[in-house]
């Protein structure tokens, strides 16, 4: 049951990137466009520009398969359309995409349908937060593309953000979900997101589904497999991540949205996404295992420190060797099926809940111990600068005096403060 | 991240101060840290998924001081399980809402009753009202009722806005306020920061203007 709403808008809405692609440096290849179930949005004729030097031999040649394979896609089996999004730069060009992806997640052509108009929509209880994600997502979109055509898409995200919502109303909207919805709709268009969207979260295996739920709690879980998957293939490192508990929040932003918030190259991005649409739901976590090991020398070299660790982490380089990511994901996956890592997941996350309760446990005592004497909140100052392990023995010296005579008139607090695992 | 003054192992280390900034989606706590840490207005802000982090070295009686900030998201789902982790070992705390939504202000509670949670009662704190520069004198809140709230809370309030550079040293002094105020709680230490009494009246020291004041504003 969808609800149909053609409104005249939509016509002049997308037939209006002509402006936005001012060199297209990609090979224009000559396309059969009978099977283009979207013309309402041509999304693909939005162009981020990439320098395009020169093309692998390997890729030419897939690029002519692919080309050959759509001109007959009925002949194609579901097998054949992974092996081209998996293998060797992906799907290539989105003009493959659009017309791939949703034959990827078995989307078919009668479930696309014209969205309703906003106004419809507005009432919805996450209407503002959701327009509000959108409003803020200036960064998603081809760098120049005119402002109008950047509107009008900007509506129709909302839509489709909605609509999924709307019709899943068990689903809860995250933080996040806007941005798989914009890959999607610069790809595919806004008939074929929405069936794509919509199989992405809900239903058995819909690898979004987990983060949609009414807490984070399913989402914190699957991105805690993420490190027995480091520890087994590199035990230093894992020691160093944990030493210095930087948790998975580095990664959350890069679970949630598939990479697309956080990488700043969209090729990248759509990449990633030909890989996802037909790997396990938990993929993403092993390429997140895959590119911290990647930057093992970095995180080694780390102060570590928590913030230090998390800010080197969350922030990706422009020029990860996602192939290369992406191979290693996969063969991690191979040698670690998630059944495999159970045992340890639950194990880290049983020594979490620990941490937390004596993490309660001190606050508390921390609360007592303000009640007697005031002002006793400057403390942090000092226990932080000790905690650096770097500085560790050079601020022990200046302070070891100073300390000592803290410590004896308010040992308690100073327990309570300082992070000692012994606690 | 090559930060010049990165500290020269066996040199003296920084002081490193964490504060983490809450406040509801919308209400510019990302323009806001960015604003302090980059000394202009971030155009393209983008939601927060989770935690972000930002820093910045400032001065305080010569001597070197690393503020972090804790940049988060201000959906409820995030602040249920994984925010958590971030609040260990935090100095001091930033409420933000938005002058122009009286629901933002309404959930100040909420946020207090969080900040609370993690015993963080008896650290510095303060209320900031963003964006200062939207709508009318008659459309935003008024600062006296804001006031009283964070009388009631024992906080200090500054108006401020992230978008207007007028408005720059405004966004100095709120987290230099903090800063002053967990540097003047150290130990055994004699401290002689000029006008540190009184949060409202911080001598900045990258202070352009000599007459900012800091619960009014200077847009419209
Ligand atoms: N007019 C105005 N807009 C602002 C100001 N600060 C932030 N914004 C805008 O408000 C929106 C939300 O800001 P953001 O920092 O992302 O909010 P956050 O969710 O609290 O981090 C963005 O579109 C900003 O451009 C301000 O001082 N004035
Ligand atoms: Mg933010």
């Amino acid at each position: 049951m969808e609800s149909h709403n053609p409104d005249g808008e939509t016509g002049d809405k997308c037939d209006i990137n002509g402006d936005c692609s001012p060199i297209s440096n990609k090979d224009t290849v000559s396309f059969n466009h009978t099977k283009n179930i979207d013309d309402i949005s041509t999304p693909s004729e939005l162009k981020f520009d990439e320098d395009f030097e020169f093309e692998d031999p390997d890729v030419t040649e897939k690029r002519n398969e692919l080309e050959r394979c759509l001109k007959n896609p009925d002949l194609i089996n579901l097998e054949q359309w992974q092996n081209f999004a998996k293998s060797k730069a992906g799907l290539i060009s989105d003009e493959y995409r659009r017309q791939i992806w949703p034959l990827l997640v078995g989307v078919t052509e009668d479930e696309m349908t014209d969205p309703p108009s906003l106004d419809d929509l507005s009432k919805h209880s996450e209407y503002h937060q959701v327009v509000m994600d959108v409003n803020r997502s200036l960064k998603r979109f081809p760098p120049g593309i005119p402002y109008e055509q950047r509107v009008a898409l900007q509506d129709q995200l909302t839509v489709l953000i909605l609509r999924v919502i709307m019709k899943y109303p068990h689903l809860k909207y995250y933080q996040g979900y806007h941005d798989v919805a914009i890959t999607l709709l610069l790809v595919c268009g806004e008939r074929a997101s929405f069936p794509l969207l919509c199989r992405l979260s809900y239903g058995p295996g819909a690898p979004l589904a987990p983060f949609m739920q009414a807490t984070l709690q399913p989402t914190q879980h699957l991105l805690n497999y993420v490190f027995p998957v480091i520890r087994r293939a590199d035990d230093r490192l894992a020691d160093c991540l944990d030493k210095a508990g930087v948790g998975t929040m580095f990664a959350l932003p890069w679970y949630l949205t598939w990479f697309g918030h956080s990488l700043n190259r969209y090729a990248d991005v759509v990449r990633l996404y030909d890989y996802f649409l037909c790997a396990p739901p938990l993929f993403p976590v092993y390429v997140t295992a895959a590119l911290v090991l990647h930057r093992a020398p970095d995180v080694l070299q780390c102060d570590c420190d928590m913030a230090m660790m998390h800010c080197l982490l969350s922030r990706l380089p422009d020029d990860l060797p996602f192939e290369d990511i992406l191979v290693t994901a996969k063969k991690l996956y191979e040698e670690n099926d998630p059944t495999d890592l159970e045992a340890e997941v639950n194990a880290l996350e049983k020594r979490e809940e620990e941490q937390r309760k004596l993490d309660q446990e001190r606050m508390k005592r921390r609360q007592a111990g303000r009640v007697a004497p005031r002002g006793g909140g400057w403390l942090g100052a000092l226990p932080a600068a000790l905690r650096r392990p770097a500085g560790r023995r050079a601020a022990l010296a200046l302070t070891a005096a100073l300390f000592a005579i803290y410590v004896y008139y308010r040992p308690e607090l100073f327990r309570n403060r300082e992070d000692s695992p012994d606690l | 991240m090559s930060d010049p003054s990165e500290p020269v192992p066996g040199l003296k280390q920084r002081k490193v101060f964490k504060i983490i900034v809450l406040g509801d989606s919308g209400v510019g706590k990302t323009c806001l840290t960015f604003r302090f840490c980059e000394g202009q207005f971030l155009d393209k802000s983008e939601a927060t998924i989770g935690v972000d982090f930002r820093e910045r070295t400032i001065r305080i009686s010569n001597e070197d001081i690393k503020l972090q900030l804790w940049d988060t998201a201000g959906q409820e789902r995030f602040r249920k399980s994984m925010v958590q982790h971030y609040y260990r070992n935090v100095h001091a705390v930033v409420i933000v809402y938005d002058v122009t939504k009286p629901e933002t202000f309404h959930s100040i509670a909420s946020w207090m009753q969080e900040v609370e949670s993690h015993g963080l009662l008896g650290s510095p704190r303060v209320l900031v009202g963003n964006k200062c520069d939207c709508g009318t004198p008659e459309s935003r809140l008024a600062t006296s009722y804001a006031q009283r709230l964070a009388d009631k809370y024992g906080m200090p309030l500054f108006e401020t806005s992230a978008l207007l550079d007028s408005e720059c040293d405004n966004v100095e002094s709120i987290f230099m306020t903090l800063a002053h105020k967990l540097y003047s709680k150290q130990p055994l230490r004699v401290v002689s920061v000029e006008g540190e009494r009184g949060p409202r009246l911080v001598t900045l020291p990258r202070q352009k203007r000599s007459n900012t004041s800091t619960d009014s504003c200077l847009c419209s």
